[in-house]
């Protein structure tokens, strides 16, 4: 059967071609690419959903955050609502890939490639986004930890297309950080991953949420480690023990990016400095966005 | 002498067509009816084939040829070694070893027809650990080796393709009466040159003659390479570069127009090979090889070098290709631009089955330079001496003796050290995560013959026919500059004819940091003739004395009297017909004491080295491994400067190359000689971000290429990775015994566990 | 089966066919003929592919062809506008941010875009603005400084008569 291609202009005709066999593609970027590397070969019908009118809306109220699936990284980190209160995801989305990636890459086709390194996934799930599902038969409205069922993998029915991630307004006193071991400060994919989002009250920790990426099958949280944290005076001491307990829940792999041992060890450094400078965030103080460059010191000495 | 400032807004000549997008490199040539070309490669590492059947490929609606070595002559290639057929014949020996060859109407149809081609093998044991493949119970790569053409300084033994000494004194004894002995032990990854276009050839018959379009450093090269393969006249070749993408030496020797050639004589129609960077990566002949480096020295408490011992091991991969020099020249870089009293050096060059190794800019030289500059700075250490002084206290100098009793002239070497400790401002005080490191090169001129025509046309402008390859640096196209400065016009009014075997004379190419050295040499010759016949008749025509005269601003004319001169176009018209051919004198190789050395392929001593001292700032991520370099200040001694513009371009390219061979490059293998991370994500080159500030100086003097200089592509490279491994060691407490120093080798020797 | 679509390329409205899955660089080079976006390594790692998209970086060889029907691109040839050779363009000859080539049209498409999206940016915002596109010749150097050149507006016009454009063999410059 000879390929085809339809670009979508309305949600419905999008659903429509969908649910006939057709697969999404928005930014195009990794879609192509696992093609050319033989991960999976293009689908043969392709629906082009990029022209949809209304999916890269991106609204920010008390209630929370709305990123519609077209809203790309480039959208993220250039707000400034986002870049306040959900810093972690600004982090995340000003280091994906380089400023092309940034320009054309999409929230809804990053969460949906459900890459275990994908950069803004420990954030979402920090942040406890839920992802919404449409379908021509209607649509449902599940967590990122429901949605991720393994490496590249989805619990979402072929004819259902992501439109929509919501993230709920974080409360009073949270600071995040997302944090990922670079060997270069552009164009580089997380070998290990860690995002930290705490909420602090009187002082004391009075939530979080610690997740790691890269280092497991699908990108997780950590509860463990998050009960280490909450409770205490967040101290250097009690930043330690979290980060100990994060590295402990890693189930890295050896590959040419580097061995497990590596891996694992890196994740107690990275998930260190995500909670230290998630804990700064939270008390007022400054760290730069994204935060990963500044962790390895600017290029000024 | 100065340095000659770049003039003032020079402009290259091929610019124009580069900044907007009209300029044509091989892959973007296509000819009417042309086929597309695609490779099968080897399905193992290391294989005897029993059968091809390439019934099905040629089955296939679409396919216009498949080609095997079947239908070519029995013909091996090689340098030093002739080991290699274009398409296996008998054995397979890499992962990326052509068997067949296929053109079809379309890419996805030829990729599909090679696909379909039917070999059966017999597995054969693979050996890819090059040191191991000494042992005597090693499967052997070659089993004919011995039966092979090949130079008769070639001592192959077993897998050992070649065995070099370098023998200076008694090393032995010497040792004995060392106050302090220093080993140590470095080895190096392979790595790549990763020029940004991937290579490719478009081939084209007319009657019995082919011409060869090919993304090639060295034409001449190839078309000896097409001419002995399929055992035709080099005049029945003509190989045509068009705009060339970048090399670092990965595109140097005979590559793939041998095959695409044939496949167009097979297809009676032209062809076209492009590569895709996978293929970049694992088939073509030229990478970086990987060294194991054993060092031994012994010193006195003044930090005088009495004795180095040292044993390389090289990895030459599957076969010889140009690279049958490397074991040689890599025990020179053992040596280094030092004094030492006695020496003993062996370096053993093994076949695996490994890609192939070959010229990759300033081969050998950055990762030994890397091991033995550690070691320097491991030496300085024992004698509780600081390492810059050491250096200092052993540098060559002029009148001093190299490694095989060659006498230098005038060396610029020391210079260079006080220059580059001078512009980081060395021994200053840094964060304890910072440091900076130092560390010396050097790298030979390398004499070869080219010839030159320079020819005036009737409106006094000129054009030079050379067979100098562009790699882009830039070196060919400053030739109207100079040609320019001889004759007295414009640059802009000098053109070139370049990059075409059919139309210059032979020359070795885009090599060896050799363009200006010996090309330029042969170009300002033929200027020089073209100059001394204007000045005839201009002294004719103005009955003035020709030391009175002058050429300038496309005038002749006596000094001092500017109303007294003629216009070189009209000189033009008087004369007729105004050309000059030139070649200039080629260089020897500087006498030396080398009857005590062995594997003598023309290494064994270094014409008018060109010496480099870098001093790198680095910072480390002692918790990660992770090193940011943020600073590189390069001294360098190439003789004169003829185009400042154009030599720090050479510099800040060649660090930035350095700064990813030290921290990032490195060829990953399985146990099967297979590459791991044959592509950009996982083989990471430097980027902007990450690209240091660089500083250049020169140190300039009158050398004996042309118009006082040296080389200059090819030793930035050269001393960048050992810099920087010792500003990390400084920081870290311990060296980093593997190239590349990635984060988690650098944290494990933070951390106790590396070498 | 190819179908029918027109590409906006350079302010020029081309009908062609397309295969469906072709990107948009193959599209370009191969139906267009224009051969100044380059492939360096198919996989979005290099930037040599680099074109605009409505204003916005794309790597080509990793966007179908088909999806920028409807949309404006422009590619290397089309930066100079009316000019023979545009301000940016000539700085990156003036400064040597120019060698081999290979990489230039990339770079250039993003100078294009860092400096359309951020007029005066810092040499650390022109670094990151460029580290999508890989040069092995030039250490950077003369490509950061040409952006810096263009960002000031004052970038001299070339000297010198036209070149001959056409690499066509026998290859002659000048």
């Amino acid at each position: 059967m000879s390929p085809s291609f339809t670009s979508a202009s309305t949600l419905d005709d999008a659903l429509a071609a969908v649910a006939s066999g057709a697969r999404p593609v928005a930014g195009g970027t990794d879609l192509v690419v696992g093609a050319r590397q033989g991960k999976a070969p293009l689908p043969n019908d392709i629906v082009a959903i990029d022209r949809v009118e209304g999916l890269r809306a991106l609204e920010i109220s008390d209630a929370g955050l709305r990123l519609g699936t077209l809203v790309t990284h480039g959208d993220i980190v250039a707000n400034a609502d986002i870049r306040n209160r959900f810093t972690a995801l600004a982090d995340a989305s000003a280091i994906v890939g380089s400023h092309a990636t940034r320009a054309q890459g999409t929230i809804g086709g990053n969460v949906m490639n459900a890459s275990p390194a994908m950069d803004t996934g420990g954030p979402l799930l920090c942040f406890d986004a839920t992802v919404t599902l449409r379908s021509a038969k209607g649509e449902r409205t599940i967590g990122l930890d429901a949605l991720w069922t393994g490496p590249g993998k989805t619990s979402a029915a072929p004819d259902e297309l992501l439109v929509s991630v919501d993230l709920p307004a974080p409360g009073e006193g949270t600071g995040s950080c997302y944090v990922r071991l670079e060997y270069r400060r552009q164009m580089e994919i997380a070998v290990v991953g860690a995002t930290a989002v705490v909420v602090l009250g009187d002082g004391n920790v009075a939530d979080a949420r610690i997740a790691i990426t890269a280092l497991t099958p699908t990108i997780r949280r950590v509860p463990a480690a998050e009960k280490t944290l909450v409770g205490t005076a967040a101290d250097a001491d009690a930043v330690k023990a979290a980060a100990r307990a994060t590295a402990a829940a890693a189930t890295p792999i050896s590959d040419v990016r580097g061995s497990a041992e590596y891996r694992r060890a890196m994740a107690e450094v990275m998930a260190t400095r995500a909670i230290a400078a998630a804990l700064t965030r939270a008390r007022g103080g400054s760290v730069p966005i994204p935060a990963s460059p500044a962790m390895y010191g600017a290029k000024e000495s | 002498m100065a340095t000659v400032e770049t003039a003032p807004g020079f402009v290259r000549q091929d610019g124009k067509e580069k900044v907007t997008g009209t300029g044509r490199y091989t892959a973007d040539l296509t000819l009417t009816g042309m086929a597309h070309v695609k490779f099968r490669y080897a399905d193992h590492s290391h294989a005897k084939i029993l059968k091809i059947d390439t019934a099905k490929a040629r089955a296939l609606p679409g396919v216009v040829a498949v080609v095997t070595q079947a239908d070519l002559p029995d013909v091996r290639f090689g340098g030093f070694v002739q080991d290699r057929y274009l398409f296996a014949r008998d054995v397979v020996r890499f992962e990326g070893e052509i068997v067949a060859g296929v053109a079809a109407l379309t890419e996805d149809i030829a990729a599909e027809a090679a696909r379909l081609i039917e070999v059966e093998y017999e597995p054969l044991p693979v050996i890819s650990d090059y040191v191991e493949a000494m042992s005597p119970d090693a499967p052997l790569v070659h089993e004919g080796l011995a039966d092979y053409e090949k130079d008769e300084n070639i001592l192959a033994n077993g897998n050992t393709m070649a065995f070099h000494t370098i023998v200076k004194g008694d090393a032995d004894a010497a040792m004995a009466g060392a106050d302090v002995v220093v080993k140590s032990h470095y080895r190096s990854d392979a790595s790549q040159g990763v020029p940004i276009e991937p290579r490719a050839v478009v081939a084209q018959w007319q009657g019995d003659k082919v011409t060869v379009w090919s993304s090639t450093q060295v034409p001449y090269a190839a078309r000896a390479g097409v001419a002995q393969t399929l055992g035709i006249p080099e005049a029945d070749v003509r190989i045509i570069v068009p705009l060339l993408g970048g090399g670092f030496g990965a595109k140097c020797d005979l590559h793939f127009e041998g095959q695409v050639a044939a496949i167009a004589r097979a297809a009676h129609r032209p062809v076209r090979l492009v590569f895709s960077r996978e293929e970049e990566f694992k088939a073509i002949a030229q990478r970086r090889e990987g060294i194991s480096m054993d060092f031994e020295t012994g010193v006195t408490r003044a930090g005088e070098l009495i004795a180095r011992r040292a044993t390389l091991i090289l990895d030459k991969g599957a076969y010889c290709g140009e690279g049958g020099f490397l074991g040689q020249m890599a025990a020179m870089h053992a040596c280094g631009p030092y004094q030492i009293g006695a020496i003993k050096i062996e370096s053993h060059l093994n076949y695996t089955n490994n890609q192939p190794s070959g010229s990759v800019r300033a081969p050998t030289a950055p990762q030994v330079c890397w091991g033995l500059e550690q070691h320097m700075d491991e030496v300085a250490a024992a004698i509780d001496m600081d390492p810059v002084e050491l250096r200092r206290r052993t540098l060559i100098e002029e009148g001093a003796e190299g490694p095989t009793r060659q006498v230098f002239d005038h060396v610029g070497v020391k210079d260079t050290l006080e220059k580059a400790v001078e512009m980081i401002d060395y021994g200053r005080e840094l964060p304890e995560d910072e440091a900076i490191g130092v560390a010396i090169g050097w790298w030979p001129c390398m004499p070869a013959s080219s010839g030159a025509y320079v020819q005036m046309n009737g409106d006094g402008s000129a054009t030079i026919v050379t067979g100098a390859q562009e790699n882009g640096s830039g070196a060919v196209m400053a030739m109207p500059m100079f040609v320019g400065q001889e004759l007295g016009i414009d640059p802009d009014d000098v053109s070139v004819i370049y990059q075409d075997t059919d139309v210059a004379p032979w020359d070795m190419g885009s090599c060896g940091s050799q363009t200006t050295f010996n090309s330029g040499r042969a170009i300002l010759a033929a200027a020089q003739e073209v100059r001394e016949q204007l000045l005839d008749a201009a002294a004719e025509q103005l009955e003035a004395d020709r030391g009175d005269l002058e050429l300038t601003e496309g005038s002749a004319r006596v000094k001092g009297s500017p109303e007294r001169s003629v216009a070189i176009a009209d000189l033009v018209g008087e004369i007729g017909t105004v050309h000059g051919k030139g070649s200039g004198e080629v260089l020897d190789a500087p006498e030396g004491d080398t009857g005590g050395c062995v594997g003598r392929l023309g290494n064994e001593t270094f014409l008018a080295p060109q010496l480099i001292t870098q001093a790198a700032h680095v910072k480390v991520d002692r918790e990660t491994g992770v090193v940011r370099v943020l600073r590189v200040a390069a001294a360098h001694d190439s003789g004169r400067i003829l185009n400042k513009k154009g030599a720090d371009g050479q510099v800040f390219g060649g660090v930035v190359m350095g700064v990813g061979l030290a921290l990032s490059e490195g060829t990953m293998l399985d146990d099967q000689g297979r590459q791991r991370n044959p592509h950009l994500l996982d083989y990471k080159l430097v980027t902007c971000s990450d690209a240091p500030q660089i500083d250049v100086e020169w140190i300039e003097y009158d050398s004996v290429g042309p118009r006082g200089s040296k080389g200059v592509g090819e030793p930035p490279q050269v001393p960048t990775a050992g810099a920087i491994a010792n500003a990390i060691a400084k920081v870290i407490g311990r060296h980093v015994g593997e190239l590349p120093m990635t984060p988690e080798r650098v944290w494990l020797a933070t951390h106790g566990n590396g070498a | 089966m190819k179908v029918a679509a027109t590409l906006m390329v350079n302010g020029t409205s081309y009908p062609v066919e397309l295969d469906p899955h072709v990107s948009l660089l193959r599209a370009v080079r191969d139906e267009l003929g224009l051969t100044g976006s380059k492939e360096g390594c198919d996989d979005s790692e290099c930037g040599a592919c680099m074109m605009l998209l409505d204003g916005e970086p794309v790597n080509s060889c990793s966007y179908l062809a088909m999806q920028a029907v409807g949309r404006e691109v422009t590619t290397v040839e089309g930066l100079a506008g009316d000019e023979e050779v545009g301000p940016l363009q000539r700085a990156f000859l003036q400064q040597f941010g120019v060698q081999c080539g290979f990489c230039t049209p990339g770079m250039l498409i993003s100078a294009t875009a860092l400096l359309r999206s951020n007029p005066a940016p810092s040499d650390e915002e022109i670094r990151i603005g460029l580290s999508g596109n890989l040069c092995r010749c030039t250490g950077y150097d003369g490509i950061v400084k040409a952006v810096q050149q263009a960002a000031s507006g004052d970038v001299p016009p070339m000297r010198g008569a036209p070149v001959h454009a056409d690499a066509t063999p026998p290859h002659h410059a000048g």
